[in-house]
């Protein structure tokens, strides 16, 4: 270890402490009557750290003799999960607070879960990604079951832990077959090992490592979880889950299929093909049938980590550029719809029923406009910045020589279509009145209306994301 | 680039610009905001026809600036003649329609909103024609579908309105998804976006072995866009729009954008049997259905609705043919179908104004009530029935002459018969949306009593109708912008000359057949319908509705069987996923042939083994038992520890027995309180399930395992060998890796025991407070107790072992470093001896009778442990360095000091800390269910109780 190590993770250390010191002062200083506080303090030291991050400029260090790397890529994936984590907590405070839900623990927990993501989106060792992707898993455990009085929530919380433990399990047997084969954890010690023809046990440890990691990028046929915990959670953890660990998750599988294993483009490119597919078909024909917008969201998710995963399957800076993009847009879809779901109520009572949307346009033109432009973006209905994120993948996997997913994926998206678009139809010509109370916080709305309008307005530049996250891939991928 | 050119950008952003106006403008009155509507449009098409004379000298005007290069998009505009035809149509109906929907919207309606949607919807409209990129022109198609969403749901009060609106959104959006993949094959293949590109490489494109993919792909996209059969049900659903949008999106426009694609397309993807066969054979099924479906219509805008629905399968037909004659006719027609069809449009909305119903039985007679009304309709009704000096009748005399000679599947006759029948049936409804309507005796039960209606209504149509008998007497007038438009269809120098009498050709009979017999058809329409009516046929609407309600239904029967709730169900899908995602790994790669033989198996070791298989057999048999399951565990690990003996790892084996012992006795003490069998599981079937699961992912692992036996594989045991007296300054490999060369680690792990066993004590002082400790006090017993709680034996025995325990756990412990044993297993070597005099004696009386702190001791060990790693800063090595030395006492022999032995002195403390305040624990539990305090262990006098009789626990 050198003291230089040191500076290199200090947005990590500054976070983690921060959770420490925030635990003793709300153990110690009146509990849950600080939560309020804490969810502030922790999104304006998320913003910080972000702003911090992000205005680094170029340039590559590698601490802990390559444990840790903080490189353009790690620092794309760390801006985007800090702000979306600092977003959903912003959002959640009232959600939280006028449902009793508003522990202590809760931002800490987010601030924890977000110091793990930043270790995945940084790891260069198969033993720093274990660490960072446990502290996330463990955290997220918590909070899925927060709401400990509803047995959907403990359930979710209690069956997400069982899958999550195997799926731990799995990708350790991996990482261990890799290690026992490439004799290093280091990323760079192991494509150096995962070159040419493989041998069966790193070809076991990739299987393995890549199903670990589907689990957590919840991409079928590892799904399963999904829709139960974003059901089962409160509706503000939902929106957590269906944002930032995703997108830390994808950060993690870019880097270990192309760090470590770089060389053998052809062995993986086949699993997050299967996987994409799989995933795109899966949420896509499942989402259909729903009743309950959050387990809707749940498919919507599946099915739009299988977009991201075309991009990564394309195995090119182009590909990983493509699936950042990707889930830039996707990541600030989901927070506005989310907002939009948060402010779901009836009489004070939170409301999942897609039914009870029904001519919801009368109630609130505004908002039924701004969650029509939303659907219409996550349906990647062009001209909106949805198209561009879903075009980005499909040209990735073209110029990849991957056509026969491109068309997969088209057709996987003329059927995504159907349920979103079904939403917009229920909003503004449902049969009956919506019984939806109108209104909300002006912070949900606030973040309803700037998400929509991101959406809209995106389409002159994308607000320059892609050259930003080309410069990101670059740095992944040489 | 001229200067000129960059109108077209200014073109292109008026519409959008203007889509602010009327919401701005309403409050100024609905006149002042038509107006307002009508000025952009007025602009747009001002500096179109600045354009126009370069377009019609036959140049294309281009403009372009950079947009997401990396895409391929960028913002680049191209007008040539087809792009000019379809613009100025879109911008000239649009004044019209403006126009006209001032008069017809009525007060109620919120005027600003329906003209910002519609000015959105003719800048979308307005992009399409004039992109210069495909993806741009993708980009503009979708935004038709989303504002004509926003207008054919304008009146969200009609049901029949939503309903419209639903589908079709449903099947335009998903063929322009499905067009966005023809695209991306179309930009692959060539290599560029850009439309010029794109038309300079036809034969590329049809070259290409994914032609047809894309080919299907963009005709889903035209086909749902246009109406085409099977898609043609959306378009009359669609009608329950307002008139103005019906006629706008319906007639002119939106519907003309799916033939405006395929005219574009045509130079590159025509002329292939392909194209033929489906846009030929699709536009003729189209044309005949639509007008069959259109003559029994009642609806007047349902009649016009489905005989647009045939003309725009005759354009289809037409473009399909692939000859450039045929484009020709397509584009004559598009310009004559668009001035009659709006007009109707228009002249039906005015009846529906008029009269409040639209209802053909309801109606009749107007004539003479409606003179004007009457006049338009009729103009315009003979030009869609293809009378001669109406503009209709030329470009069907066109689309006859060129069916007369099409062969289809190697007949001559199937084409034109077709067409000719259809014709017939467009003169028929023709035919009766003027006699039905119009003619015949006038009626006194209208729901509202009818006139003409005001100039600015009549305008608009009445314009159209001029223009449709101009066209029909004097052709040549419109053929410059024919040839122009059909010069950029083909990509070819055409001069095609319009005219009414081409001589006495196959296509005179064929129209003169189709104008009588249409007359004939209205004749003996009553019966026809009464016919028509009772048979049954397929309503295209109730198919959608079944298809969505089967997909949904098949949708949840997916979910139902793959997310059930269960975690069973979960855990059984993510294991045999895995299992085949190994399978794929292990039969997919080329396994090397083994290197190594087998071994000879010695009998004791094939004994050891079938313990092994029996007592985990019998452990998933019996598992109901937790008591005897527990025995079995324990049985298990034994035999792995002696499997660890034999295949020589000394170490492992200590640990192992060390950590079995001390778990299966907590567990035995835990089992006390809970539970002495478990709940009863899943039927049979599931139990087969899991069973082949569970032995599919064991044979797997096992596999894997053999497979790398059998080979040579170089390992990492060689670099820990080598290190580690060197390094370590110790023999025992195992025990150097755990305090020197991973000492980091185990410095981590003790830290975790410590902590877990913190945790448990603090959970348990949660739970015990709290209800859990209502349910220990009642708890009640399910087997009889033993009244005989410490065994006089056991306690002796424990007793006299105690300190022989101690004394063995000091020995392994300061032989660890070299040999096998060291702070890990002399810790739990303590820790047994110890459990053993709480399970003799019981809880109390060995509570009674030791005073050390558990919380202290692990902290004392994680801190001894840490200030061992942190000496080594003194020295200037890192954190852990191990040093040692030898050290000559006296009495006893030279021996070596490390201070990896501190170090594991702190492993050793934290451990005996951890697992005894674990048992702690365990036992205020004990205390809570009603354990007596006995601080005489043997006070059992057997004496005392008669032999029979029990007592109470």
């Amino acid at each position: 270890m050198q003291p230089g190590d040191l500076s290199v993770i200090l947005p990590e250390i500054i976070l983690s402490l921060f959770a420490m010191a925030g635990l003793m002062v709300g153990a110690y200083g009146g509990k849950d009557k600080t939560a309020p506080m804490l969810v502030w303090t922790t999104s304006a030291l998320m913003v910080a750290l972000a702003a911090w991050i992000g205005l680094q400029g170029a340039g590559r260090a590698v601490a802990f003799g390559g444990m840790f790397i903080d490189d353009g890529f790690a620092r794309f994936a760390k801006v985007t999960v800090l702000l979306s984590a600092a977003a959903i907590l912003l959002m959640s405070e009232g959600y939280m607070q006028r449902r009793g839900l508003l522990r202590f623990e809760y931002p800490l927990l987010i601030a924890l879960a977000a110091v793990g993501m930043m270790m995945m989106v940084s790891a260069g060792d198969l033993i720093a990604l274990y660490m960072g992707l446990e502290l996330q898993s463990l955290a997220l455990y918590v909070v899925a079951s927060l709401r400990r009085d509803s047995v959907k929530s403990t359930e979710a919380g209690l069956k997400y832990f069982v899958l999550g433990a195997l799926s731990s399990g799995l990708l350790l047997y991996g990482a261990s077959l890799t290690y026992g084969f490439a004799g290093t954890t280091l990323f760079s010690g192991i494509i150096e090992a995962a070159q040419g023809e493989l041998p069966l046990g790193l070809l076991f440890g990739l299987a393995f490592i890549s199903a670990g990691l589907a689990f957590k990028v919840s991409a079928a046929p590892f799904h399963m979880w999904t829709p139960d915990v974003y059901e089962g959670a409160p509706t503000p953890i939902t929106a957590f889950f269906a944002t930032a660990p995703k997108m830390a998750a994808m950060g993690l599988f870019a880097r270990v299929v192309h760090d470590a294993f770089g060389g053998i483009v052809g062995d993986w490119q086949q699993i997050l093909a299967f996987l994409s597919v799989a995933s795109m078909y899966l949420g896509a024909v499942a989402a259909i049938g729903q009743t309950n917008i959050k387990r809707l969201m749940a498919y919507s998710s599946i099915a739009h980590m299988g977009f991201a995963l075309m991009g990564l399957a394309a195995g090119t800076a182009f590909g990983v550029q493509a699936m950042l993009v990707y889930m830039a847009i996707y990541i600030t879809m989901n927070i506005g719809t989310f907002a939009f779901i948060m402010s779901m109520e009836k009489d004070g009572a939170p409301v999942v029923t897609i039914a009870s949307l029904s001519q919801y346009s009368r109630r609130d033109p505004l908002k039924a406009l701004a969650m029509l432009v939303l659907l219409f973006s996550l349906a990647g209905v062009p001209p909106l910045v949805g198209f561009f994120g879903k075009y980005y993948v499909l040209l990735a996997a073209v110029d990849a020589g991957l056509g026969w997913l491109a068309v997969a994926g088209v057709i996987a998206s003329v059927i995504g279509a159907f349920y979103y678009l079904r939403i917009v139809y229920l909003m503004y010509f449902g049969a009956e009145d919506s019984e939806l109370d109108a209104g909300a916080s002006p912070i949900l709305s606030g973040f309803l209306v700037a998400s929509a309008a991101i959406m809209v307005l995106g389409v002159v530049n994308l607000f320059g994301v892609e050259a930003v996250a080309e410069a990101a891939a670059a740095t992944l991928v040489n | 680039m001229s200067e000129s050119s960059h109108f077209l950008f200014l073109i292109a952003l008026l519409p959008f610009i203007g889509a602010l106006l009327p919401g701005l403008m309403i409050r100024a009155g609905r006149t002042a905001c038509a107006v307002f509507t009508a000025v952009p449009t007025a602009l747009a098409l001002i500096l179109l026809m600045m354009l126009a004379p370069a377009v019609m000298r036959g140049e294309v005007v281009q403009a372009e600036i950079e947009w997401l290069p990396q895409l391929g998009l960028s913002a680049s505009f191209f007008l040539d003649g087809l792009g000019l035809l379809f613009a100025t149509m879109i911008l000239g109906v649009g004044l019209l329609i403006t126009l006209y929907a001032r008069f017809y919207l009525s007060g109620d309606d919120p005027m600003g909103q329906f003209y910002t949607y519609l000015l959105l919807f003719q800048g979308a409209m307005l992009g399409i024609v004039i992109s210069g990129n495909i993806l741009l022109l993708l980009i503009f198609w979708e935004l038709t579908s989303l504002s004509s969403f926003l207008l054919i749901g304008y009146w969200k009060h009609l049901p029949e309105g939503r309903q419209g609106a639903r589908m079709a959104l449903a099947v335009t959006g998903a063929g322009g998804l499905a067009m966005i993949g023809g695209m991306l094959i179309l930009g692959d293949i060539v290599g560029s976006y850009e439309l010029v590109d794109i038309l300079a490489a036809g034969d590329a494109i049809r070259a290409s072995e994914w032609y047809l993919p894309a080919l299907i792909l963009i005709l889903l996209g035209a086909f749902t866009k246009s109406a085409q059969f099977p898609f043609h049900f959306w378009l009359p659903h669609a009608m329950a729009a307002p008139t103005p949008v019906s006629a706008y999106l319906h007639s002119a426009t939106m519907v003309k954008a799916g033939i405006f694609l395929m005219a574009r397309m045509w130079p590159v993807l025509s002329g292939t049997d392909a194209w033929f066969y489906i846009v030929a054979t699709t536009g003729l099924v189209t044309m005949v259905l639509g007008a069959v479906i259109a003559l029994f219509k009642d609806d007047l805008k349902a009649l016009l609705a489905f005989s647009t629905v045939s003309h725009l399968g005759l354009l289809t037909m037409l473009l399909g043919f692939g000859t450039q004659a045929a484009a020709v006719a397509a584009v004559f027609h598009i310009i004559n179908h668009l001035t009659f069809k709006a007009a109707l449009f228009m002249t039906a909305g005015i009846v529906d104004h008029e009269t409040h119903t639209r209802d053909i039985k309801r109606l009749g007679g107007l004539r003479h009530l409606m003179p004007i009304t009457f006049v338009i309709g009729t103009v315009t009704a003979l030009s869609m029935a293809g009378i001669p000096f109406f503009n209709g009748f030329l470009s069907k005399e066109m689309m006859l002459e060129e069916a007369s000679h099409t062969k289809w599947l190697g007949s001559y006759y199937v084409i034109p018969v077709f067409a000719t029948l259809g014709a017939l049936l467009s003169v028929a409804y023709s035919y009766r949306f003027i006699v039905h309507v119009f003619l015949g005796p006038e009626r006194d039960d209208y729901p509202h009593k009818p006139h003409d209606p005001p100039f600015g209504m009549w305008a608009a149509p009445a314009l159209l109708a001029v223009l449709v008998l101009v066209i029909g007497i004097m052709p040549v007038l419109a053929e410059a912008v024919v040839t122009v438009a059909a010069n950029a269809v083909t990509g070819a120098d055409l001069h095609p000359h319009l005219k009414i009498w081409h001589g006495v050709t196959p296509a005179l009979y064929m129209s003169v057949f189709a104008i009588i017999g249409g007359g004939v058809l209205l004749a003996v329409h009553a019966p026809l319908q009464r016919f028509w009516n009772a048979a049954p046929r397929p309503e295209a609407k109730e198919i959608f509705e079944w298809l969505v309600d089967s997909v949904a239904g098949l949708s949840r029967r997916i979910t139902d069987i793959s997310h059930n709730g269960a975690i069973s169900r979960y855990l059984a899908i993510f294991v045999v996923t895995s299992v085949a995602v190994g399978a794929a790994a292990f039969f997919g790669s080329g396994l090397a042939a083994p290197t190594r033989g087998l071994l000879s198996v010695p009998p004791v070791i094939a004994v050891g083994w079938f313990m092994l298989i029996v007592a985990t057999v019998s452990v998933v048999m019996m598992h109901h038992s937790r008591f005897r399951a527990l025995v079995l565990i324990g049985v298990i690990g034994l035999t792995i520890s002696a499997g660890f003996v034999y295949l020589s790892a000394p170490d492992l084996a200590l640990t192992q027995i060390s950590v079995e012992t001390v778990t299966i006795m907590l567990l035995l003490l835990a089992l006390h309180f809970l539970p002495k069998s478990t709940p009863k599981e899943s039927p049979l079937g599931l139990k087969i399930r899991d069973g082949v699961i569970a032995v599919l992912a064991g044979a797997g692992v096992a596999g894997l395992a053999y497979a790398f036996m059998l080979r040579d594989i170089g390992t990492i045991s060689d670099f820990h060998i080598a290190n580690s007296y060197e390094g370590g300054g110790g023999t025992n490999v195992v025990n150097v890796i755990l305090v020197d060369f991973r000492g980091y680690d185990t410095y981590g792990e003790i830290i975790v025991l410590g902590i877990a066993g913190l945790i448990i004590y603090a959970v348990m002082h949660a739970l015990l407070d709290g209800p859990a400790s209502r349910r220990l006090r009642n708890v009640d017993y399910s087997q009889d107790r033993s009244r005989d709680r410490h065994p006089l034996m056991m306690v002796v025995v424990t007793r006299v072992l105690m300190p022989l325990a101690a004394m063995v756990g000091l020995y392994i412990f300061l032989r660890g470093h070299n040999e096998p044993g060291g702070g890990f297993v002399a810790g739990l070597v303590i820790a047994i001896a110890l459990l053993m005099q709480y399970m003799a004696s019981g809880f109390a009386w060995t509570q009674a009778r030791q005073r050390i702190q558990y919380h202290a001791m692990i902290g004392t060990g994680v801190v001894i442990a840490g200030l061992t790693g942190i000496g080594s800063w003194l020295f200037g090595s890192p954190f852990l360095t191990s040093s040692y030395t030898y050290i000559h006492l006296p009495p006893i022999e030279e021996f070596e000091v490390a201070t990896a032995m501190l170090f594991d002195l702190g492993v050793f403390l934290t451990v005996l800390g951890a697992v005894m305040l674990m048992l702690y624990s365990l036992s205020r539990i004990a205390r809570y269910a009603g354990e007596t305090v006995n601080l005489e262990p043997m006070d059992y006098d057997p004496a005392k109780t008669g032999s029979g009789d029990r007592e109470e626990a």
